[in-house]
């Protein structure tokens, strides 16, 4: 073939411009790959990155998708409710029972000062009663961006920390709750009176489907329906999609559902399983990041660049900032912070991302906010990202990281069994432990390097042990020639906060038994047995040992203190204790009864079997760690 | 933790409806969508107290019913009132001008035009265009008992659009008719051609065909939609300062419903979900 019979074939090959759904989603998630690092290059927080990179694929910026495209838009909404669902979902709860006043004092001062200074400013400016109650909203939630930067710096647990923590479930509640409100008074129509009280019905049922009915549900579906990893995390989906439909046809915004949604599987879905693990990492690839950059699709820079949204903007940095930095300054002289301490909760509370974003869409679909009064926002929400990033980065050196003492022993439970018929007692107990501190519930099916054959089948069992009793975990194997090691291992691996070892008998000669204290004896980690078999935990007595133990041996203080933090979070109102010297307590339970005692030593191990039908915790004394030193049972270390 | 969730709800329980009094006395200050604020923009008309409307058809089945000195009605008369009513207006002028001088910016005194315009970057050389109010796919128009059961029929029949539309590149390029598209000037003329057989089929925006087949006493059927929706948006004047505030009025109406009354009450409950109910004709190209 010549060149002059080519060229008519290579002349009918056309190329189009690429169009499409296809090429849309291209162009998006090449924002959400690129827009982030880009920015951190130029130490920017990411969040601006993907804000940015919006707006330059976007109507205002090069028009790849332009203002008449829907696709995008609608995935950023379910963007926006799945980040008010796991806003929710990541809040933790105990903190704000730990420290409850500190935080209602602050989150009252959060959320009230900078929502006076936003109504006062609507007022000012001649807006509508509805506009000022927005923009006060708005301005008064906040976003825990830097959240994960303070708990890095091990500050997590410290008060000030926990206050601003805490403080984020009060005052993004209240805001979203005036959101509706206003929203509810802006879409229902009807009478003030019928308007009024639809809200408050709406909000009524919400609260009852979110608090009530939705943990229910969503623990009854986990149980029977989630032995699927994807099924559990479509569940996890469709509860926040349920309460933002409810929500919805109440005339409230569906945030707000997505956000009780939230709240309602806080205790269901612990921060550090392997659930929220997935919702995690769903939401940061698609969902959260395409909802900033259909944020970013609504920046104008001939908008912002005008005097008044600049105007705007000043006014409300001031009101936000001001009000966040009044309320942090009380709580310094009223709760008795130090001044780092305070600073940290302003630089904690002062990003806006979330919440300011959601009541800003939402004022703007219904027509309350002009495109200004949006970009005005969006001005706020850069600049106080990265006024709280400074301030948490110089202050977070300057507050003492809590004491390790305090950790929380429901942190992170690792059962650790051989047998799985073991495993419901097992995991009920620590999903027991870890509920109080949002924990999580690691399983380990422990092997010889023998049984081969037997052990995907034990670990199947394993699994669907956990799921029926409602534990989030997925189980592995753990194959060793020293159990003792493999705990001890398992233990430093999984960064555990107490060790469950689950056994049928301790008068069985089993090696389990003084790997068990070995593991005690070798781990700072705390180490507990179980032994015994219980349908429920039911009865729970807790032991005291009386000073002098048989063998002499001195009565082990932090296995004592222990013994009795396990039997409050397991017996609640229901726990007895009872004194005792008897080598022989554990063959005085009844069936049905739990109890938990604490052990300096294998020895006291050797006759505490329990009746059948009956179980014990026995807490053993910790020891050194080895790399401090010889440990006591060095030699059952094999 | 059962009880701190316990108290958790309570309190929010009691803040939801502390807010929700807040709101009542709110909403009886009479803060209504009917009413504007400067927070979701500003309107000055160009004539004081009178919000002045382009358009290039009155009276138009649905969308604006009696006369020019004398409007009784219509949905792009209605939304043009209470747009005035949310502004602070007092009355609404109503100025007609062919309709492709209006979609190339020729608005003369007008503080908007209301006349079914889809945005186009070509228009927008010329226009501001608010939100869009209405998003809808073109629909075909013809005779009734016009066959078009598919893509080759629809190809084997004569069209005709009003010039400047969008629908005469649609028909050309989803379309693609054997015999070239028939341009009119006037929607008059083009129906009477339609009516009269010199032409087969017409593209029309999907509530304007249904109204004109409802007020056609059987003579026009709305047969098929075409795969794509188009916005329908105001137009302003470019670099109109008003183009916030009536963005604003846009999302507004739409969002609390208003433009779904308004096309029930004036193109016929069947508009609503006409997107549903009439057959689409499957292109090959989009």
């Amino acid at each position: 073939m010549t060149a002059s019979t080519l060229a008519p074939v290579f002349a009918a090959v056309s190329i189009k411009s690429p169009t499409g759904p296809a090429w849309e989603f291209l162009v998006l998630f090449l924002v959400v790959i690129l827009g982030p690092p880009i920015v951190r290059r130029f130490r920017g927080p990411g969040i601006i990155g993907l804000i940015i990179g919006g707006f330059v694929i976007g109507p205002y910026g090069l028009n790849v998708i332009g203002a008449g495209d829907t696709t995008v838009p609608e995935l950023g909404q379910l963007g926006l409710l799945y980040l008010m669902f796991v806003a929710g979902v990541e809040l933790d709860l105990a903190l704000v029972r730990v420290h409850r006043r500190a935080v209602a004092s602050f989150a009252g001062l959060t959320f009230l000062l900078p929502m006076l200074f936003g109504v006062v400013i609507g007022f000012a400016l001649s807006w509508s009663t509805p506009a000022a109650l927005l923009l006060g909203a708005l301005l008064s939630s906040h976003t825990l961006l830097l959240y994960p930067t303070v708990r890095q710096a091990r500050l997590s647990t410290d008060t000030a920390v926990a206050s601003a923590v805490g403080a984020t479930v009060l005052t993004d509640t209240a805001a979203l709750v005036v959101l509706a409100a206003v929203s509810g008074s802006q879409l229902a129509g009807g009478s003030p009176v019928s308007t009024a009280l639809q809200i408050v019905i709406g909000l009524t049922v919400l609260i009852g489907f979110s608090l009530g009915l939705l943990p229910r549900l969503a623990r009854f579906a986990f149980r029977y329906l989630g032995t699927d990893r994807v099924v559990r995390f479509l569940l996890a989906v469709a509860s926040f999609l349920a309460a933002a439909t409810l929500a919805e046809s109440f005339g409230i915004e569906p945030i707000v559902g997505a956000f009780f949604a939230g709240l309602a599987l806080n205790r269901l879905v612990p921060n550090e399983g392997p659930l929220m693990e997935r919702i995690d990492f769903f939401g940061s690839a698609v969902f959260v990041p395409v909802f900033l950059v259909s944020v970013g699709m609504l920046l104008d820079p001939s908008v912002m660049v005008q005097g008044e949204t600049l105007k705007l903007a000043v006014l409300f940095i001031a009101a936000s900032m001001g009000g966040k930095l009044l309320a942090s300054l009380f709580a310094q002289l009223t709760i008795g912070f130090s001044r780092p301490q305070a600073s940290l909760m302003f630089g904690l509370t002062v990003p806006q991302a979330a919440a300011t974003l959601a009541a800003t869409v939402v004022g703007f679909n219904i027509g309350l906010f002009s495109q200004s009064v949006v970009n005005a926002v969006l001005v706020l929400i850069l600049v106080s990202i990265i006024v709280g990033t400074v301030v948490v980065e110089r202050f977070k050196t300057r507050v003492a990281p809590p004491d390790v003492g305090a950790e929380k022993i429901g942190r992170r439970v690792l059962v650790t069994l051989q047998d799985p018929a073991l495993a419901k007692l097992g995991f009920a107990i620590g999903a027991r432990i870890a509920a109080a501190d949002t924990g999580v519930v690691r399983g380990v099916l422990a092997t010889s390097t023998v049984d081969a054959q037997s052990r995907s089948e034990l670990l199947a069992e394993l699994s669907r042990a956990g799921f029926a009793a409602g534990v989030d975990t997925e189980p592995r194997l753990m194959v060793q020639t020293s159990l003792a090691e493999g705990v001890l291992h398992a233990a430093a691996e999984e960064d555990a906060s107490l060790v469950l070892i689950g056994q049928h008998s301790a008068k069985a000669a089993s090696a389990l038994g003084t790997s068990a204290e070995a593991v005690a004896a070798a781990t700072p980690v705390p180490v507990a047995i179980v032994i015994g078999s219980l349908e429920r935990v039911g009865e729970v007595e807790l032991v005291r040992l009386r000073d002098s133990q048989p063998n002499g041996a001195p009565a082990p203080t932090s296995a004592s203190r222990l013994a009795a933090e396990l039997a409050t979070r397991l017996g609640g109102s229901r726990l007895r204790t009872r004194d005792s010297s008897s080598e022989s307590w554990s063959a005085e339970l009844r069936p049905g009864q739990l109890c938990i005692a604490p052990a300096a030593s294998w020895q006291l191990l050797a006759f505490s079997d329990p009746p059948a039908g009956a179980a014990v915790i026995v807490v053993l004394e910790p020891g050194v760690p080895l790399i401090t030193g010889q440990p006591p049972y060095a030699d059952v270390l094999i | 933790m059962r009880a701190v969730r316990r108290r958790i709800a309570s309190g929010l329980v009691a803040k939801a409806a502390a807010s929700a009094l807040v709101l009542s006395a709110g909403v009886l200050s009479g803060c209504g969508v009917l009413t504007t604020s400067p927070a979701a923009g500003t309107f000055k008309p160009r004539n004081r107290g009178v919000l002045t409307v382009v358009t290039s058809d009155v009276p138009e089945p649905g969308f604006w019913v009696g006369t020019i000195a004398h409007p009784t009605g219509g949905f792009e008369y209605e939304l043009a009132r209470d747009l005035a009513v949310r502004f602070g207006l007092k009355s609404v002028h109503i100025r007609i001008e062919q309709f492709n001088r209006v979609v190339d910016g020729k608005l003369g005194d007008a503080d908007l035009a209301l006349d079914l315009i889809t945005p186009t970057s070509q228009r927008e050389q010329n226009l501001d265009f608010s939100a869009a109010y209405l998003t809808d796919p073109p629909a075909v128009v013809v005779r009734s008992g016009t066959d078009m059961r598919d893509l080759a029929t629809a190809q084997g029949v004569r069209w005709g659009a009003i010039t400047s539309t969008t629908f005469v590149g649609d028909i050309r390029s989803l379309v693609d008719p054997n015999s070239p598209v028939r341009i009119y000037d006037q929607q008059a003329d083009m129906l009477a051609a339609l009516a009269d057989g010199r032409i087969d089929a017409v593209l029309m925006d999907l509530p304007l065909a249904v109204a004109m087949a409802d007020r056609s006493n059987g003579k026009l059927t709305v047969v098929a939609q075409l795969p794509v929706a188009e916005d329908i948006a105001a137009a302003l004047p470019k670099g109109s300062g008003n183009r916030q505030a009536v963005d604003s009025a846009m999302r507004a109406f739409t969002a609390t419903g208003i433009i779904d009354q308004l096309l029930k009450k004036w193109v016929g409950p069947a508009a609503a979900n006409a997107d549903k109910a009439i057959p689409l004709l499957h292109t090959t190209r989009r």
